[in-house]
């Protein structure tokens, strides 16, 4: 069995922890190992790389140089670190003068990027995996009605995300759908949660949220699915902001993939601490008896 | 308004050794697909955050057009990549828009959360640092403790390729 490197990253290590609480079930279950390693800040391709494009190279770097040390692929449970490191890779990889550039930069604390190691965001493990996935599911979640929302930095830039489709992605549904669950499909699938615009231009961020719950609103759903903690945040915190200034009720709950899987596999809502999410899961999970 | 030649130069350079972006031909994909453009912008991006427009200016060398007292039409960027991805000559725009945001940044400008997120990163090498509530949640939940990263390599690095002098 290979082992990856965990790489949890800041949201979900220091912030959202039940998450993470809910990932190692799932991949307990399904025979995903991995181990830990002493990773700094991705860091951040919304923040840090518009900070300083050199500081997110080579900080980056020095990550993957970690995984590469003990020569294991890491994976990840969030898409800005997914994307960071397989981009830095994708660039050091293409461009020989920025990889010497960073080298020389990593020299001076002993280290040097190679390139020999693999990045995988855990949505493209799980789906590897999905006949074990499927066959720990124990409590099938029938008739929960999802939509999905893979976040954009989970599939884009396709050069360097290769996920199945940069606009019109399937592998989320399709880990939902062998959860027993309904997909159900909407307009704005690729829409941005706008995570990153609200942090700076609130009106604009709420505005596009908007857009972006009407039409899950409209779709039907009973919960929003996300493999991504910037999207889970957005979602999770934000509906009440929205409520407030558009006057209008938004508060479908969200569910991380690997928070819908451990429910699926037979976990309690307070052994996965679904008491921390802020928009309450309470009548949902009454409903459909879990 | 003037062309800014050493800006342009500095635009072309920074896009992955590459010349695509003097194929834009201004069709207006990147704003048509925007999700900032649709909440903040008119159709001819007069108003509001724009790519097209972005992608205009940097290729014309209009520096003075892009860094105005009006953050917004930098900082507008979600960094949803959609743009690149529709864009029918190649493009990378995120990649240009990256360039721009440094350049705020060298500046001395850029929003507030940009500024405390590097420096989180710099003091702590996360983002968001390791709080004492959040390290005994995850132990009640089973989880093992973070394995705390090298800050003083971290430093190191920030320092010595100039990024450290940018903070506030």
């Amino acid at each position: 069995m290979t082992e990856f490197k965990m790489f949890e990253g800041c949201t979900i290590g220091n912030r959202i922890p039940f998450i993470e609480a809910a990932s190692r079930k799932v991949f307990e279950k399904v025979g995903i190992e991995t181990s830990q390693a002493a990773f700094s800040c991705c860091p951040d391709p919304t923040g840090m790389k518009s900070f300083d494009n050199n500081a997110w190279l080579t900080i980056g770097a020095m990550n993957l140089c970690l995984a590469e040390a003990e020569g294991k692929d890491i994976i990840s449970l969030c898409n800005g670190c997914t994307n960071t490191l397989r981009g830095v890779q994708h660039q050091l990889k293409h461009d020989s003068l920025k990889k010497e550039k960073v080298n020389k930069e990593l020299a001076k604390i002993g280290k040097e990027f190679k390139g020999t190691i693999d990045v995988k965001h855990f949505v493209d493990v799980l789906q590897e995996h999905l006949d074990k996935v499927k066959g720990s599911i124990t409590k099938p979640l029938n008739g929960l009605k999802v939509a999905c929302h893979p976040g954009c930095h989970y599939m884009r830039p396709a050069e360097w995300m290769e996920s199945d489709d940069p606009m019109r992605p399937e592998t989320l549904k399709k880990l939902v759908a062998a959860s027993g669950a309904t997909v159900v499909d909407y307009d704005e699938l690729v829409l941005c949660c706008g995570s990153a615009v609200t942090n700076a231009y609130e009106e604009h961020g709420l505005a596009n949220l908007k857009n972006k719950l009407d039409s899950i609103k409209n779709a039907g759903a009973d919960i929003i699915c996300v493999n991504c903690p910037a999207c889970f945040q957005q979602f999770d915190t934000r509906q009440r902001d929205l409520s407030k200034k558009y006057e209008k009720e938004y508060d479908i709950p969200v569910l991380y993939i690997t928070e819908l899987y451990a429910l699926a596999m037979g976990y309690s809502a307070d052994e996965i601490g679904l008491k921390f999410h802020r928009t309450r899961l309470k009548s949902i999970l009454e409903k459909y008896g879990l | 308004m003037s062309i800014d030649f050493e800006f342009r130069k500095l635009v072309m350079d920074f896009h992955q050794g590459s010349d695509l972006i003097k194929y834009c031909y201004q069709c207006s994909r990147c704003a048509d697909n925007c999700p900032v453009t649709k909440v903040s912008a008119d159709f001819y991006g007069t108003t509001g955050y724009n790519p097209r427009n972005n992608i205009l200016n940097a290729l014309l060398g209009y520096k003075d057009l892009i860094f105005t007292e009006d953050e917004l039409i930098i900082w507008g960027c979600t960094v949803c990549d959609t743009c690149d991805e529709v864009c029918p000559q190649d493009i990378e725009l995120t990649e240009i828009f990256t360039f721009l945001k440094n350049q705020s940044i060298e500046q001395g400008k850029g929003p507030e959360f940009i500024y405390s997120q590097a420096k989180a990163i710099f003091d702590s090498a996360k983002a968001i640092p390791s709080q004492p509530a959040i390290e005994r949640r995850r132990e009640q939940m089973g989880l093992p403790a973070i394995v705390i990263p090298d800050v003083n390599e971290l430093q190191t690095l920030l320092k010595n390729i100039g990024a450290a002098k940018k903070l506030k």
